[in-house]
C-alpha cells in the first residue's frame, strides 16, 4: 500500500530529524528570534532591554564601522594568511606524507586542539613579549622590538589558533584526489607547476573554500585573540559585541550588530559555496 | 631491432622492484614503429608496470626503455612523447570535454594560439566522434563517451605512442567491440604506435599486430596473434589465450610417438623431435571433430558426451573420454550439417590431426 | 624574594607554570579562564573530596561549593584554603575588570556567585535593581561596624540598611617603571601627555569606563564623575588620540609591567604596592589634579544558591585576624581600625598604600550615575572600537 508506506517513511524521517530540529529551534532559532525582537528595542535606563519598535540601533551601526571594518579586513586576511600556511601542510599530509604515518601526523595536527585556545593564546603572550621573541632580537641588536599587542599578534595568534580547522578541510579533499588525474596531467605534458595549478589545486578548491568559509566566519566573531594579543585596541566586531553585552549592557544595540554579523555570514557563505562548486564542478567523475 | 628508426618502443634487460617484490624481470621486447602491441597476462602479471614505465610512471630499477631509440631513464613522465588512456580514464571532473581534450595542447612550450589548441581540440573529438560534445561536463557524458574523450585527450598531442591501460574493461561487452575496430581504424589513420595493456586475450588476439604474453612477471612470448595462438610458447600460452585441452603422455624414446595417459599412441609429426619422457600435451577445442558411434572410423579416442552448450554460430560439448577425462569440443556450424549434431548420452568417436597437439615436456 | 621576572630574562617552563597557576588563582581578569580551562572546576573538584575536612565548627550545612566575583590581584589563595580547611567549603574564584561587566552579569543572571566584591558607587544601583540583598548582621558577629572608618563605608547603607560591609578602600593612580620613564609623572595631564610622547606604545589604560573616562577627565581639568555631553566629548578626543599610543587596553597590567612589556599604567593601590614590592624601581603616583578614591564592598547576590556559605566566608574575612593577611596579600588600606592596629609598621608606613591625607584631598568617589550613564557606557566602547 504505497500510503502505508509514505506514512512510515515519513515517520522515520521525522524520528530521524527530531532530535536536531529540536536543538536547532531550542538553540538556534529561538535565541535567533530574540536577537531580532531585541535588536528592534531599547536599551532600558539601567541596562538591558525594554521593549519599543525603533530602528535607532541600526542607525547606529556606523558608529562600530572601525570595529567592522577590522573585522571585515582583517579575519578575510587572517583566513588567506593560515591557508597560505595550511596548504602546504595539508598537501603534505595527504600527498607526500608516507601513508603508514599519516594517522599519526594528522592528530598531531588536532592535537592542540585538546588544550584550551585561551592557554595556548596566553603562551603566545610571553612569546611576544618582551621577555620572548624581543629579547632573543635584543641579543642580536635589534632593541625594542614590540611585537605583542599589534595587529601583527593577532594575525599570527589567529593563523596559529585557526589553523587545523584550515588544514583539515583541505587535507580531506586533497586526499581523496584521484591520483591518476596527476599523471594524466603529467602525461599531458604538464610539469609539476603546472599540474599543481590546473589539477590539483581546482579540485581541492571545495576543501580550500570549507576551509576559508570557516575560518573567516569564525573569526568575524572572535574576540579572545584580539584581546588577549591585541591588547585590547585591535577591536574585532565580537569585542564590540562582548562589550555591549557585559560593560554597556546594551542588549538592544550589541543584538543589531550580531543580526547584521548573521546576515553577512549568509552571504558570505553563499558566495564562498557558489564559487567553489562552480570551479570544481562536480566532485566525483562518473566510473560508469 | 636496435634501430632507432624501426623501433618506437625497446625494453633491454628490464626489471622493476619495489622493495624486496620484484614486479617484472628480464623484459625485453621492442615494439616496430606504426605497430599495435598488446600486453597480455592475468593481472599482477606486471603488464601495467611495464606500461607505466613507458609513460614515465615508473622508473625501471634495471635496464633502460628507449623510446623511439632514446633512452629514458629518469625523463619524468610530462617530458616524453607518449600519451596515455588510463584505466577509469581519469578525466579531469573540474573541466569540460573540451578542455580536457585541450588540456595537452595548453601545456606546450612555446605557447599555441588559443584559435590553434580550440581547431585541434575540434579535429580530435570529431575523430572519435564528438563532434558536438564539447561543452558538455564530464559526469554528464556515459561510460563509452567518457572513454572516447579520454581517447581524444590522449591522442590530440600527436604522440609518437599511444599507451592504452584496459580502455575497454569498463564497457559493457557490445561496446567494446565496437571500440575495438574503432581503436583498430583510429590506430591505421593515425599511423602511430599503440600498445595495449589487457587481461582479455579476445581483444590482444582481435586488435593487435603483436601479442607480448606475459606471467608472473616475465615475458612468456612475443609474436603475432596467430602465432600465439596456433603455435603457444608454453603451456601457460596455450591455456591463457584461447581455451584448451590437457593430455597427460608421455614421448617414447626416439621422439616419434606419443602415448596418451589411457594408452593411445599417436604419431608425432613436430618437426623438431620432443624430448622424450613425460609429457603434457594441448589440444584446441575446434581442433577436435567428433564422430557419431559407428561412423567410418578415423577417431583416435572415444567418449560419451555430457554436456552440449549452443553458442548461436558454434556448438561446445562436453565429453567424457574413455580413460582421459573430460575434453572440450567446439564444432562450428557452417561445417557440420545438423545431422552431425549429437545429444547428450551419446557415444561419439573423437578425430584430430596429430599435427595439432603441441607437445610440452613435463 | 627572587626577582624571577629580571628584565630580559627569558622565562623558563617553570616560570611558565608558576605564571599560569597565578592566573588560575584568579589574579588575572581574564573571566574565562577559570570557565574555559575547566581548572577552576578540577580545583572546586578535587577540594570537594568528602571525609577530608569536618565542617564541626559550623552548625548549619554549608555545603561544599560556593563561588565569589571579585578582582584581580585582590585576594590570598591561602585564605580560600584556609576557609575550606575549616569548614569544608571549596571557594571558586571569579575575577573581573570592570563594576559594569560584574553589573551585566548579575542582570543576566544565573552567575551562581554567593559573594561578590562591588565598589562603592555601584551599591545604589544594585539595591534599586533589587539584585542585592539587605545583610543579615547577625550572622556577621565578626563585623563591627564602630570600628569601621565612616568615610569609606557610608555607601553600604542605604535607607538606614546595610547592604554590604568595606573589604577595603584604595586609590586609582599611576604606576609607572622609573628606569624607562625619565620624565615626572604627577599627574593624570602628565600621564597623558607622556603616553603619547617618551612611553609611547608602552603605557596601559584600564579597560573601565569609571577610571579611563574619569582619569581623562581630570586631566582636562573637569569632575572625575562628570556626564556633561560636552565635556565627555572633550575626554572622548584625548582618548581616541591617546589610542594608538597606548600598549593595551586591559585592567590586568601587572604581568604586563612586570615583564616591562609597559612602562606606565593605570593602577590601583594594591597593584601600586605588589608591584613596588617586587619591583622597586616601579612607582606609584596618585594625581595632583585628581583621580578617584574608593572602596570595595562584599554584598550578598539576592540570586545565590548557597547564601549561608556567602554569610560564612564573609563572617571569615570580617574577622581582624583573617583579614590582615588578606592586606599584607594585596597591599590595599583597612577601612578597619582593629585590622590597622594589626598590621605590622612597614605596610603602616608604605606611602603607597597609606598616602598623606593631602594627597588624597584632589581625589573623588566614584559616583553613582557614572555607572548606569549610557553617554559614559556608549563612549567607551566607541574608544575602544576606534
Amino acid at each position: 500500500m504505497p500510503v502505508a508506506t509514505n506514512t512510515k517513511r515519513n515517520l522515520v524521517t521525522a524520528a530521524l530529524v527530531a532530535p536536531a530540529a529540536a536543538w536547532l529551534m531550542i538553540f538556534l532559532v529561538l535565541p535567533f528570534i530574540a536577537m531580532l525582537v531585541f535588536a528592534f528595542g531599547e536599551r532600558a535606563p539601567e541596562g538591558g532591554y525594554q521593549a519599543a519598535f525603533t530602528f535607532a540601533q541600526f542607525a547606529r551601526l556606523p558608529t562600530r564601522a572601525a570595529a567592522f571594518w577590522n573585522t571585515m579586513v582583517l579575519a578575510p586576511v587572517g583566513a588567506l594568511l593560515c591557508l597560505l600556511v595550511a596548504y602546504p601542510v595539508a598537501y603534505y599530509l595527504a600527498v607526500k606524507a608516507d601513508p603508514r604515518y599519516r594517522l599519526i601526523l594528522v592528530s598531531l595536527v588536532v592535537v592542540p586542539f585538546w588544550t584550551s585556545l585561551l592557554v595556548r593564546t596566553y603562551a603566545w603572550m610571553y612569546i611576544l613579549g618582551s621577555r620572548g621573541i624581543p629579547n632573543l632580537l635584543s641579543m642580536i641588536g635589534l632593541e625594542d622590538v614590540r611585537l605583542l599587542n599589534t595587529p601583527c599578534a593577532v594575525l599570527l595568534g589567529i593563523v596559529y589558533g585557526y589553523l587545523p580547522l584550515m588544514i583539515m578541510p583541505i587535507y580531506v579533499s586533497l586526499e581523496k584526489l584521484d591520483r591518476r588525474l596527476l599523471e594524466a596531467s603529467a602525461d599531458l605534458g604538464a610539469k609539476p607547476v603546472s599540474t599543481f595549478f590546473g589539477v590539483t589545486l581546482p579540485l581541492s578548491l571545495p576543501g580550500v573554500m570549507t576551509g576559508v568559509a570557516l575560518v573567516t566566519i569564525l573569526l568575524l566573531g572572535e574576540y579572545l585573540i584580539p584581546q588577549l594579543l591585541g591588547g585590547g585596541k585591535v577591536f574585532f566586531i565580537g569585542n564590540a559585541l562582548v562589550d555591549l553585552f557585559l560593560q554597556s549592557r546594551n542588549w538592544p544595540f550589541g543584538s543589531a550588530i550580531a543580526v547584521t554579523l548573521v546576515a553577512v555570514v549568509v552571504v558570505i557563505l553563499m558566495v564562498a559555496m557558489r564559487i567553489a562548486f562552480r570551479v570544481a564542478g562536480t566532485r566525483q567523475v562518473d566510473l560508469v | 631491432m636496435t634501430s632507432a628508426s624501426t623501433n618506437d618502443i625497446e625494453f633491454r634487460s628490464v626489471a622493476k622492484r619495489y622493495g624486496s617484490v620484484t614486479a617484472v624481470s628480464d623484459i625485453n621486447f621492442a615494439v616496430p614503429k606504426g605497430a599495435f602491441m598488446a600486453l597480455l597476462g592475468p593481472s599482477g602479471c606486471g603488464k601495467t608496470t611495464c606500461l607505466r614505465m613507458i609513460g614515465g610512471f615508473e622508473q625501471p630499477s634495471e635496464g633502460t626503455v628507449y623510446i623511439s631509440g632514446e633512452a629514458m631513464n629518469g625523463v619524468a613522465a610530462y617530458r616524453r612523447p607518449v600519451n596515455m588512456v588510463f584505466q577509469h580514464y581519469a578525466l579531469f571532473p573540474h573541466l569540460d570535454v573540451e578542455q580536457n581534450v585541450s588540456y595537452g595542447l595548453k601545456q606546450m612550450r612555446p605557447r599555441r594560439a588559443p584559435a590553434e589548441i580550440s581547431r585541434r581540440a575540434q579535429e580530435a573529438l570529431d575523430m572519435v566522434r564528438l563532434g558536438g560534445f564539447g561543452k558538455r561536463r564530464i559526469h554528464e557524458m556515459s561510460g563509452g563517451q567518457q572513454q572516447r574523450v579520454a581517447l581524444a585527450r590522449a591522442i590530440v598531442n600527436k604522440p609518437k605512442v599511444l599507451l592504452l591501460d584496459e580502455p575497454l574493461a569498463a564497457l559493457d561487452k557490445k561496446l567494446r567491440t565496437a571500440m575495438q575496430i574503432e581503436l583498430q581504424t583510429l590506430q591505421r589513420e593515425l599511423g602511430i604506435t599503440f600498445v595495449l595493456v589487457t587481461h582479455d586475450q579476445e581483444e590482444a588476439l582481435s586488435m593487435s599486430d603483436f601479442v607480448c604474453v606475459m606471467n608472473a612477471g616475465r615475458i612468456i612470448q612475443v609474436g603475432p596473434p596467430q602465432d600465439i595462438y596456433d603455435r603457444p610458447a608454453s603451456l601457460f600460452v596455450a591455456d591463457f589465450v584461447g581455451k584448451t585441452n590437457r593430455i597427460a603422455a608421455t614421448v617414447d624414446d626416439g621422439g616419434t610417438t606419443i602415448v596418451f595417459a589411457d594408452g593411445t599412441r599417436v604419431a608425432s609429426t613436430a618437426t623438431a623431435k620432443p624430448r622424450a619422457g613425460s609429457a603434457t600435451v594441448a589440444l584446441r577445442p575446434e581442433a577436435i571433430s567428433l564422430k557419431r558411434n559407428g561412423a567410418a572410423g578415423t577417431a583416435t579416442l572415444s567418449g560419451t558426451v555430457t554436456h552440449r552448450i549452443f553458442l548461436g554460430s558454434s556448438v561446445e560439448y562436453s565429453v567424457d573420454v574413455d580413460g582421459l577425462g573430460d575434453f572440450l569440443v567446439t564444432a562450428d556450424r557452417r561445417t557440420i550439417g545438423d545431422s552431425d549434431l549429437v545429444e547428450p548420452g551419446d557415444r561419439v568417436g573423437l578425430a584430430f590431426d596429430p599435427n595439432a597437439l603441441h607437445i610440452f615436456p613435463a | 624574594m627572587t626577582k624571577w621576572y629580571r628584565e630580559n630574562a627569558p622565562i623558563t617552563a617553570e616560570q611558565l607554570a608558576d605564571e599560569l597557576m597565578r592566573l588560575k588563582r584568579g589574579s588575572v581578569t581574564r573571566r574565562h579562564f577559570l570557565g574555559v580551562t575547566g581548572l577552576g572546576l578540577a580545583t572546586a573538584v578535587l577540594a570537594r573530596q568528602p571525609g577530608l575536612f569536618s565542617s564541626t565548627a559550623f552548625a548549619q550545612d554549608l555545603g561544599s561549593q560556593m563561588s565569589i566575583a571579585t578582582w584581580p590581584n585582590y585576594h590570598d589563595p591561602a585564605t580560600f584554603e584556609a576557609f575550606q580547611a575549616a569548614t569544608g567549603v571549596a571557594v571558586e574564584v571569579n575575577v573581573f575588570g570592570s563594576n559594569e561587566e560584574m553589573l551585566a552579569k548579575l542582570q543576566a543572571g544565573g552567575t551562581g556567585w554567593d559573594l561578590f566584591v562591588p565598589t562603592n558607587y555601584t551599591i545604589s544601583t544594585y539595591v534599586e535593581l533589587g539584585l542585592i540583598d539587605e545583610l543579615d548582621l547577625s550572622k556577621l558577629p565578626n563585623y563591627d561596624a564602630a570600628t569601621e572608618t565612616a568615610r569609606f563605608t557610608n555607601e553600604g547603607v542605604v535607607d538606614g540598611k546595610t547592604y554590604a560591609v568595606p573589604k577595603n578602600w584604595g586609590t586609582t593612580g599611576i604606576a609607572l617603571n622609573s628606569t624607562k620613564i625619565k620624565t615626572p609623572v604627577t599627574s593624570w595631564k602628565d600621564f597623558f601627555e607622556v603616553a603619547m610622547t617618551e612611553a609611547d606604545g608602552r603605557a596601559m589604560v584600564h579597560d573601565y569606563q569609571l577610571t579611563t573616562i574619569g582619569n581623562a577627565l581630570v586631566s582636562l581639568g573637569y569632575s572625575f564623575n562628570s556626564t556633561k555631553p560636552d565635556e565627555l566629548a572633550k575626554a572622548e578626543e584625548l582618548l581616541i588620540k591617546v589610542k594608538p599610543h597606548l600598549y593595551a587596553i586591559n585592567s590586568d597590567y601587572q604581568p604586563s609591567m612586570r615583564a616591562t612589556d609597559a612602562w606606565m599604567t593605570m593602577c590601583w593601590t594594591n597593584d601600586g604596592a605588589q608591584l613596588n614590592r617586587d619591583m622597586p624601581e616601579i612607582q606609584f603616583v596618585l594625581g595632583k589634579d585628581g583621580g578617584e578614591i574608593w572602596s570595595d564592598f562584599y554584598a550578598i547576590p539576592k540570586s545565590a544558591a548557597n547564601k549561608a556559605a556567602g554569610y560564612a566566608l564573609l563572617n571569615y574575612l570580617m574577622a581582624p585576624e583573617n583579614a590582615v593577611k588578606e592586606h599584607i596579600a594585596n597591599g590595599a588600606p583597612t577601612t578597619d581600625s582593629r585590622v590597622l592596629k594589626l598590621l605590622p609598621a612597614e605596610i603602616t608606613g608604605n606611602k603607597i598604600v597609606y598616602p598623606d591625607e593631602a594627597s588624597l584631598t584632589p581625589l573623588e568617589f566614584g559616583a553613582a550615575v557614572t555607572l548606569t550613564d549610557p553617554g559614559r557606557a556608549e563612549l567607551m566602547a566607541r574608544f575602544k572600537s576606534a
